[in-house]
């Protein structure tokens, strides 16, 4: 884990992880027009969640972090995973009710 | 008994004063308003969120009494119906938000959270001062709802009558709601860093007082609880207030999600309010019964499973909703797990007194009190858990009763408790203990008198949130209403004599329970730096005797221990 | 793509320094690292209640388009994909300059370009908000806010735009705040420069920053690439 410490030795770090950011983008935009059905949504928030781990993980320095800094971002995830299971519980099964 | 002081005591302030060796302590150090209310000193703080705390119990409280004096009869006679229903939702929205929630964290937790784990202050003091600030602003702000006509919604605020009919000052209120939560999660993250990084050398995580991991747990759920309650908030208002169609049916809105996102927050919210009593209570009974605690890991184990568990739960409260049958029954399941380590802690708690030598100082006739009305509210909450019984009982005042045995049988007794534990170490004084004794014994009886009637009332079928009922529910009512009465008393007493004591108490030696922990290890009340010196932990909390062996009975129960210095 | 590992350079200013980082007996350089990991600890617990809050409020979305798929769709191809991936572009550039900031700023010699990724960020993040506010125009012109006269007949398509006005006006909201603190950061930088390198609160505003970013990057999907197709 070495610090960088020339201005090029910063900019090597963080621009690949930005045209990296910038590409997804670039597929995302465009497969939103592809017929991929009931894929569409997985496909545009799949990528979403790949970029979203990009900036977490190389951006925000998780992927260089102690134990602790991303047993803390989990919780936040893991949280809100119990939420949205347990209400879809009651959401899907209302709704092959109807 | 289990600290090593390096440094000898600081200095006095005033060069000229004579020097008794006493040292200034934290309540003097700064006499103007001024500095009292730009504090960073967790202790002052403490103090800050003791006294707003207070002003907020008594103003839920007399909504209380007003609620009470009207169903002493079952028709409406001393108010409208609009007006009962106000009086309910302040009495709610003040008691849950303003005192329960942040009563223990921020009042105990803030001033000894620093002291049990041998450091000097929080993580983040100025958040701290922050935090006192944003809960009284938030205070300020409900209490502009009330001056301007009231909320009539009941404290959980359902739609579609919050966001599309009521025509009260719902958006303001649910705003001071908002502004305060933001005060709990700071006090939660400033609670968690500082447990982490700031624990003296030796304090290892299984060292630390159960009051400190009670805290904890506490703080988890204050911050991934707390932020679901702000958003559903900003729904109901976007939806009041700006118009923008959320849950309303009519566009297709599903008034049941409400519910869910609200209740993530508060059945969690219901844990914020349990966990520090539970923590205050360990720390009482240990010392009062003389005994290690029993089962320390278990007990860890057990807040941290109430903690995470009770995320899990939420939907009993929604069982009548019109939710799906079978999320109800993964609910009403989850609901029944969680009361386990709820009973490992009682079963701890009694095995702690085993072979003991229990005394009935005020601070243990609280505990054994809460012992008691938390295995009635909890055995309860149990049938509640049971859908068919819950089906009987929803809405009924044997949910209110429930509820009361909790939050007030259990929690309000260990604030109690804790208050007059530690009011030695807070104020440098000795309160009255038979009047304490006196005020603990009457609270006792007034808090049964005054809920346990309410069982029998909701499950003969009695409505909550009704001012008009049958005349076949009176007698039940007449006696809670008396009750409260009583109940009413037995709070204004400790307001008395605890005021009394500030000014003519006797004065408090560093340890007068001879207690374990670090913050009996410096002066009553402390310095502004906590400890005079770097504490450093070489044993085991509540080493009130060699592990593995019965306590002797051959000493005196309580040496006076400790000086004035 | 090595990094030069040795260098010297100034001690980092033992200013930051506060109670109670300063009691705990050990050397001033390691009492500042211990705070500043503190400072991160902190942020990441606060990160971790954001993310709550807009999982509930995606949760909102996620159960009223589980509820009414299509009329969602039909909703959603009312909203402007161009200032949509426009402003994606906008944010994402911001949060490279915020890294940028933030790995610059614990190192003296970096100081100017600390304080140019700064300036970049706050100016992108208002380029952001200057674009959300010509696409708010044009949203309105075009009858998108829900209420009578809105454009659209289905009654469930006004939840779509329910969630679209509420969603990117919180967001805005918490952009509006990073804006602020990044804003601070820069009178820190221009008026006592000593004080920027090392300070621990660039990289607490810094790891806000790219959360706001990461809180985006979900909405531009939930927003503008539903119903798209056909």
């Amino acid at each position: 884990m070495s610090a960088p410490v020339s201005a090029g030795a910063v900019w090597r770090r963080v621009l690949p992880v930005w045209l990296g950011l910038m590409a997804l983008l670039a597929v995302a935009c465009a497969l939103a027009y592809a017929p991929l059905g009931p894929w569409t949504a997985a496909v545009s928030f799949g990528i979403a969640t790949t970029q979203a781990a990009l900036v977490a993980l190389l951006f925000m320095r998780l992927i260089e972090a102690s134990a602790l800094i991303r047993l803390t971002a989990a919780c936040g995830l893991f949280w809100s995973a119990i939420l949205f299971t347990l209400t879809f519980a009651d959401v899907l099964s209302r709704l092959t009710r109807s | 008994m289990s600290t090593r002081v390096a440094e000898s005591p600081a200095s006095l302030a005033d060069p000229d004063e004579l020097a008794l060796g006493l040292p200034e302590s934290y309540l003097s150090a700064g006499g103007t308003l001024g500095s009292w209310l730009t504090s960073t000193d967790h202790k002052r703080i403490a103090i800050l969120y003791a006294l707003s705390v207070t002003l907020f119990f008594f103003i839920g409280g007399a909504a209380a009494t007003l609620v009470r004096l009207e169903l002493f009869t079952p028709q409406a006679d001393l108010v409208g119906a609009d007006t009962y229903n106000k009086l309910f939702t302040l009495h709610g929205v003040i008691m849950v938000w303003f005192f329960l929630i942040p009563s223990i964290p921020t009042t105990f937790g803030n001033f000894l959270l620093p002291l049990m784990i041998g450091a000097r202050d929080l993580a983040f003091p100025k958040l701290n001062l922050a935090s006192w600030y944003l809960n009284v602003i938030g205070g300020l702000i409900t209490a502009t709802a009330v001056l301007a006509g009231g909320i009539d919604t009941g404290w959980t605020f359902y739609v579609p009558y919050s966001t599309t009919f009521s025509n009260t000052a719902v958006t303001i209120g649910v705003l001071g709601v908002f502004v305060s939560g933001f005060s709990t999660i700071a006090t939660g993250v400033n609670f968690i860093a500082t447990t982490h990084l700031l624990r003296a050398p030796g304090m290892t995580w299984f060292r630390l007082p159960l009051f400190v991991w009670a805290m904890y747990t506490t703080s988890i759920i204050f911050v991934l609880a707390t932020p679901v309650l702000a958003l559903t908030i900003i729904l109901v208002v976007a939806e009041r207030s700006l118009g923008l169609p959320i849950f309303d049916p009519a566009k297709g809105g599903d008034p049941i999600l409400f519910q869910h996102l609200f209740w993530f927050y508060s059945h969690p919210a219901v844990y914020i309010m349990l966990l520090p009593g539970m923590g205050i209570v360990s720390e009482v009974i240990t010392c009062f019964a003389r005994r290690r605690i029993f089962g320390y890991d278990f007990m860890v184990y057990a807040l941290v499973a109430i903690a995470v568990i009770g995320f899990f739960t939420w939907g009993h409260h929604m069982f009548t909703s019109g939710m799906s049958p079978y999320a109800a029954l993964i609910f009403s399941f989850l609901s029944f797990v969680v009361a386990v380590p709820s009973a490992i802690k009682v079963f701890n708690w009694t095995a702690t007194l085993y072979r003991g030598q229990v005394g009935f100082e005020s601070p243990m006739l609280y505990v054994l009190g809460y012992i008691g009305l938390f295995t009635v509210g909890g055995l309860t909450g149990l049938f509640l858990a049971s859908i068919p019984i819950d089906v009987h009982v929803q809405d009924t005042y044997f949910v209110v009763a429930h509820f009361h045995y909790i939050m007030v049988g259990a929690t309000v007794s260990a604030y109690f408790a804790g208050l007059h534990f530690w009011w030695p170490k807070f104020t440098g004084r000795m309160y009255p203990e038979t009047w304490a004794k006196f005020a603990a014994v009457l609270m006792f009886f007034g808090f049964n008198l005054t809920f346990f009637p309410q069982f029998i009332a909701g499950y003969l079928g009695m409505p909550r949130r009704y001012h008009v009922y049958p005349p076949e529910f009176q007698v039940w009512n007449v006696l809670s209403s008396s009750g409260a009465a009583v109940l009413a008393a037995a709070y204004l007493m400790p307001l008395g004599y605890l005021t009394w004591s500030l000014f003519f108490g006797a004065r408090a030696v560093n340890d007068p329970w001879n207690a374990s922990g670090l913050e009996w290890r410096t002066t009553s009340p402390p310095p502004r730096v906590n400890f005079f010196g770097r504490p450093a932990v070489l044993a085991k909390p509540y080493n009130y005797h060699p592990e593995g062996a019965a306590p002797l009975h051959d000493e005196p129960r309580i040496p006076s221990q400790g000086s004035l210095t | 793509m090595t990094d030069p590992a040795i260098a010297t350079e100034a001690p980092l200013h033992a200013e930051f320094l506060r109670e109670p980082w300063d009691g705990l007996g050990l050397p001033q350089e390691e009492a500042l690292s211990y705070q500043r990991f503190g400072a991160t600890f902190g942020i990441w617990i606060f990160i971790a209640s954001e993310v709550l809050f807009f999982g509930a409020l995606f949760l909102f979305y996620a159960a009223v388009r589980a509820e009414h798929a299509e009329a969602f769709a039909t909703a959603a191809r009312e909203t402007n994909i161009v200032y949509g991936t426009l402003n994606t572009a906008i944010l994402l550039t911001s949060g490279l300059s915020a890294a940028a900031a933030s790995l610059a700023s614990e190192h003296v010699p970096l100081r100017r370009l600390t304080q140019w990724c700064l300036v970049a960020t706050a100016t992108l993040g208002l380029a952001f908000l200057a674009v959300k506010g010509m696409e708010y125009r044009d949203d309105i012109a075009e009858h998108l806010v829900p209420g009578r006269g809105f454009k659209l007949p289905e009654p469930s398509a006004q939840l779509f735009f329910g969630f679209y006005w509420l969603s990117t006006g919180i967001h805005g909201v918490h952009l509006t705040v990073g804006i602020g603190l990044v804003a601070r950061l820069i009178w820190i930088g221009w008026r006592h420069p000593e004080r920027l390198p090392g300070n621990p609160q660039v990289e607490v505003t810094m790891l806000y920053w790219g959360f706001v970013d990461m809180v985006w990057l979900f909405l531009y999907p939930a927003l503008y690439l539903v119903g798209r197709p056909g």
